[in-house]
């Protein structure tokens, strides 16, 4: 399960990334470039921060997003990314390694990055009514907290249905144990 | 020059005659334009020695109210260590010294000092005094960085 919303991660942690100290077993590599685009947006040149409003979409070659506003926190030259939030109707689509397809929706997605030390916090955090939808089953958490640094995805009051046995009928239990 | 704001260093920049005529004769035909014009601005102590900004252009025309039709602007900032942070860039714009403000209808494209964070689109807004732009119409950013491969089990 945790390797769910690892492409989320590339997503939002699109130059973040670059010269991070975390203990994820991760490695860098040439992509395509992030593409996003909107209808209007707004840069403060002062504050660093970037505001996409109407019809946000941002596509590089692992995930689709789209959102009605997302704020981007501008990192400096060879920086981080260090905060992007989403919000309204949050979408993204996902394809991972394996060919594994994964649709989550929520109505706000944050994305921090915090270097205390030697320590690296890297979170994703789902909240309004998040889900995730996979070929075998759906999942509902709120929030829902991606702990990139651990690779740990944590669950809050979790409802999963899961589809595995077709014509077994939908089920709901618990998902903790599969994280 | 330090405390001077850009804009009126690119007043001076774009002559004083032109100016003077456009604001005591605002409501008649300008009588002439300024070429490959450069203003700066400066951050305060103790960096006053570097450009926090700096805003050029090939071409300056007069336009009826003080303004300036400006062609091929280019709107550099700068970290208080020197280092470039964004490049503005737009063929034409309607600039208002006084008030720092530009704006165009046309097209527009903005990059970081490094190149890796590309910005263009349609229809711009500049707040000089506030470092601020506003793009209304189609904006895409492309993002060039590394970003990690999924080896996480």
């Amino acid at each position: 399960m945790k390797k769910i919303l690892f492409p989320f991660l590339i997503l939002f942690g699109a130059g973040a990334l670059a010269a991070a100290q975390t203990n994820a077993p991760v490695a860098k590599t040439n992509s395509p470039p992030t593409q996003i685009t909107s209808d209007t947006a707004d840069f403060d040149l002062s504050a660093h921060q970037a505001v996409y409003r109407g019809h946000v979409k941002v596509v590089n070659a692992e995930v689709k997003l789209t959102c009605a506003w997302m704020l981007v926190d501008l990192p400096s030259a060879g920086g981080h990314l260090s905060n992007i939030v989403a919000e309204t109707n949050v979408v993204i689509d996902m394809t991972d390694a394996k060919g594994q397809t994964y649709h989550v929706t929520s109505a706000k997605a944050v994305y921090a990055y915090k270097t205390e030390g030697v320590v690296t916090n890297e979170t994703v955090t789902f909240t309004g009514k998040p889900r995730v939808e996979t070929a075998t089953s759906t999942i509902d958490s709120e929030p829902m907290i991606w702990d990139r640094t651990r690779n740990k995805f944590t669950f809050i009051g979790p409802n999963m249905i899961s589809r595995e046995s077709p014509g077994a009928g939908a089920t709901n239990a618990s998902p903790l144990k599969l994280f | 020059m330090k405390s001077v704001p850009a804009h009126l260093c690119l007043a001076l920049g774009a002559g004083g005659i032109l100016l003077a005529a456009v604001t005591a004769r605002p409501q008649t035909q300008p009588l002439g334009h300024a070429t490959d014009f450069t203003s700066e601005s400066y951050f305060e102590a103790p960096h006053e020695r570097q450009i926090k900004m700096r805003l050029s252009g090939a071409e300056a025309l007069p336009l009826p109210g003080g303004l300036l039709d400006v062609r091929q602007l280019r709107v550099e900032t700068f970290g208080e260590d020197g280092k470039p942070e964004m490049v503005v860039r737009a063929p034409q714009c309607t600039y208002a010294p006084l008030d720092g403000v530009a704006n165009s209808a046309g097209r527009m494209e903005m990059q970081s000092g490094d190149g890796k964070f590309r910005v263009e689109g349609e229809g711009f807004l500049w707040r000089q005094g506030a470092s601020s732009l506003t793009i209304s119409n189609r904006v895409r950013t492309t993002i060039d960085l590394p970003v990690l491969n999924a080896t996480a089990s």
